[in-house]
């Protein structure tokens, strides 16, 4: 199925693997999971090791200013350890505030949570190009400063409002034109090759919605692979897939014989 | 042996999708006091019976999972110890439970502090969907604070046979034969608070590790280490007029400001609001990320007084070992909590109650010793019938949870009255309805159209940049 994740991995972006640790004696490590560790702070494990055992909840008693900046050195916050028995929480009562700089996206063509198409008019049509550079405009503008969901001020834009020829147009997508039948049943045989060699049976759970949606993303994923990057990203992702899969089935490798008497 | 098991673990693939979550327990029936359960006696016939006394089994750990392990085996006439360290322990938790729970686990409705009945979902760019307008008018997600689901599971083990001692398990020496007992090493606390207790040990036949991600159990048996992603959550209490929102009402949010790979949520409590979030990849970063969640729900809870701070792992997959000898892990121990959701309290009941009956089935009831085998009968039977669950949320908190144009599409996907009502089932039931061929159709060109419009935009944002 993770042939479908080439989807949402522009190569641009390399994907956020795994912080998996490589210290599992029963699994087979494959060296990319262990790709950009500098990414990663992971510094504590959930071990039977270090735990242990007890830190009863790992309470962990945060001061909270008031107008606590974001910009803190990010701290690892969970504290293991026997030293919080009987301290669950911390309690320190802080009110949450308005902030001084109300960020809000602004845009006169902005109106009432929706762009108003009104003003989008070209030659007495809309001009769809530019409501998608609008809107992809909002979102880097939104993705630098997350916004304050409001329920008195809905957002009510919806990308599929735009037609489809329009983003055609725009993009050249290669979907419309690859979709034949060869690329489809190319996707079809490789999501059950994924299928087969993770096990899952999803093919089996034909009647799970989910696994049919997601057997169709995956034939769309892989008729969206043109490049060897792609081809790269969906390596890994596979044995990524497959990685959760050996996860629940290591209990099963351990099993030797004899080991029923103990 | 060794083959034995992993035919049947193998044999997943072909019966997984009819098999219900069913074994002992008609769990419909919702009557009457603890029936006497009747099993078939199928294993350890070559293990020997037990004079003049029934079998010992100690469950650690008096959440979720050892409450309902504990009340499984007193019923089925094991003799049973339930420790547990803190009596009114209230484990960081969202607290949500899944509506089969209410009826599977027979639990009084006063327990029960709220029913949510609609869930928000809400993108990153803030687009929000009601994902709960399919659902029928007895159908809720109930909410229940922790401290109460647990003392009231306990107290039930106790009403059912069970010794319930407050102490906190140390160690364990493990027996080099099949027969002799496990002896436990605890500190018993009375009931008293404060102090270190008094060193005492306890000898038993079996035990059950049921205490939770720092599980000590799990290091006596070198169960190795499992992922875990690390939750946050503080307790908000907010102005009665913002709390009349969130009566019946949960929110998810969804977004790299919040989380890069889980979602943050606000959920109703009895009387004030939990807001959190989790993350596995960037976990010194769980700080930045609450204020994030707290900023992006700030309109709502505007006014509210932070009440108590909480952090926790959550396991992200089971421990490569849940079972050694006659020692078994159930629950956050052994490591079942969903991706995607990061529901966990009914896979720990679940899976206390189904390793129980293993115990039980293959003691004939407490009469006999048991050994490895019978409870690998419980590993078999879990990974046979929540495998695929575990898989799937898996699958999906990897496709839509990753990214935020991911994220826009999913929750766009989230809009549609067939996706809500199929979600809500799988989730409330835990059983996957059959779908409609023209339904499902419909939803995967939705959702690549979804998912192809969000990545363009995506795509154009990245430009922008330049
Ligand atoms: C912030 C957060 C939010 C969550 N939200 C939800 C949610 O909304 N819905 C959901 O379904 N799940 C949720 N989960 C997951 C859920 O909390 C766990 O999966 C569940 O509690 C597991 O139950 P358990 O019985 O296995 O372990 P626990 O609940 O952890 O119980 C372990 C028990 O063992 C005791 N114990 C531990 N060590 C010892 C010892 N040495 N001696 C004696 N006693 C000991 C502890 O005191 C504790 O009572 C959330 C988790 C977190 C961290």
């Amino acid at each position: 199925m993770s042939i479908s994740l080439a989807l949402f991995s522009p190569p641009t972006q390399p994907l956020p693997l795994f912080s998996s640790s490589p210290s599992k004696p029963h699994l087979t490590v494959k060296p990319h999971l262990s790709l950009r560790p500098s990414k990663f702070l992971t510094t504590t494990k959930a071990s039977a090791e270090n735990g242990a055992g007890t830190s009863p909840s790992a309470a962990t008693a945060l001061e909270i200013q008031p107008d606590q900046k974001v910009a803190e050195t990010p701290r690892q916050v969970v504290q293991k350890g026997e030293s919080s028995v009987g301290a669950n929480g911390s309690a320190g009562a802080v009110e949450i505030e308005e902030d001084n700089v109300l960020s809000q996206f602004m845009d006169p063509k902005w109106v009432g949570g929706t762009w108003d198409l009104s003003q989008f008019q070209k030659d007495g049509k809309t001009d769809w190009d530019a409501v998608i550079d609008a809107e992809a405009r909002r979102r880097k503008w939104l993705e630098g400063n997350p916004e304050t969901s409001s329920n008195d001020a809905p957002i009510v834009f919806d990308t599929s409002i735009i037609p489809w020829w329009a983003w055609i147009k725009r993009f050249h997508l290669p979907e419309a034109e690859l979709l034949n039948g060869r690329a489809a049943m190319i996707g079809f045989f490789m999501a059950y090759l994924v299928d087969s060699l993770t096990g899952v049976g999803l093919v089996d759970q034909m009647g799970n919605f989910f696994c049919k949606t997601l057997l169709f993303i995956a034939v769309v994923g892989v008729l969206l692979i043109r490049k060897n990057e792609d081809l790269e990203n969906l390596k890994k992702l596979l044995d990524e897939t497959t990685f959760y899969d050996k996860q629940w089935q290591a209990t099963w490798q351990d099993e030797k014989p004899g080991s029923s008497k103990n | 042996m060794a083959s034995v098991a992993l035919k049947s673990f193998v044999g997943l693939r072909q019966q997984a999708s009819t098999e219900k979550p069913h074994y002992f327990f008609t769990s419909q029936s919702q009557t009457k006091p603890p029936r006497k359960l009747k099993f078939q006696v199928l294993a350890s016939k070559s293990s020997p019976r037990l004079t003049n006394r029934n079998l010992r089994v100690a469950v650690i750990g008096g959440g979720p999972a050892g409450g309902a392990a504990a009340e499984t085996l007193a019923k089925g006439g094991i003799e049973t110890y339930l420790i547990e360290r803190k009596m009114d322990n209230c484990k960081p938790c969202g607290g949500a439970i899944p509506l089969c729970m209410v009826g599977e686990f027979d639990l009084p409705l006063d327990i029960i502090d709220r029913r949510v009945t609609k869930m928000k979902m809400i993108s990153p760019s803030n687009v929000a969907v009601d994902i709960g307008q399919t659902l029928k008018p007895h159908e809720y997600i109930g909410m229940v604070r922790r401290e109460v689901l647990d003392a009231y599971l306990r107290e039930r083990a106790k009403t059912n046979g069970a010794e319930v001692i407050n102490g906190l398990f140390l160690k364990m020496d493990v027996p080099k034969d099949g027969v002799s007992p496990y002896v436990l090493h605890y500190n018993g606390f009375d009931g008293k608070v404060g102090g270190v207790g008094e060193k005492r040990t306890l000898e038993v036949d079996a035990v059950i590790g049921a205490d939770g991600a720092n599980s000590r159990v799990a290091k006596a048996i070198d169960a190795g280490d499992y992922d875990y992603a690390i939750a946050f959550q503080e307790r908000i209490k907010i102005p009665d007029d913002k709390m009349a929102y969130y009566e019946d009402l949960a929110e998810m949010y969804v977004g790299d400001d919040v989380s890069p790979d889980f979602y943050g949520w606000v959920f109703p409590k009895c009387d004030h609001v939990a807001v959190g979030t989790g993350t596995v990849t960037h976990k010194g970063d769980i700080k930045k990320f609450q204020l994030a969640t707290r900023k992006r729900a700030k309109d709502k809870i505007l006014g509210g007084k932070i009440i108590r701070v909480e952090a926790h792992p959550i396991p992200e997959h089971p421990r490569p070992r849940r079972l050694l000898g006659r020692v078994a892990l159930v629950g956050d121990a052994a490591g079942y909590v969903t991706k995607c959701s990061g529901e966990g309290i009914y896979f720990a009941a679940k899976s206390g109650r189904m390793c129980a009956e293993a115990i039980i089935e293959g003691s004939e009831n407490g009469k006999r010793m048991v050994d490895e085998r019978d409870l690998r009968k419980y590993l078999e039977k879990w990974d046979k019938t929540y495998w695929p669950t575990y898989k799937v949320l898996d699958v999906l908190q990897k496709v839509f949870y990753r990214s935020n144009p991911a994220r826009e599409a999913f929750v766009e996907m989230c809009a549609d009255e067939y996706v809500q009502k199929m979600t809500f089932d799988s989730y409330l039931y835990k059983t996957v309805a059959p779908g409609n061929p023209l339904q499902d159709l419909k939803l995967a060109v939705n959702t690549i159209g979804s998912l192809v419009r969000a990545n363009a935009l995506k795509k154009e944002m990245d430009k922008l940049s330049v």
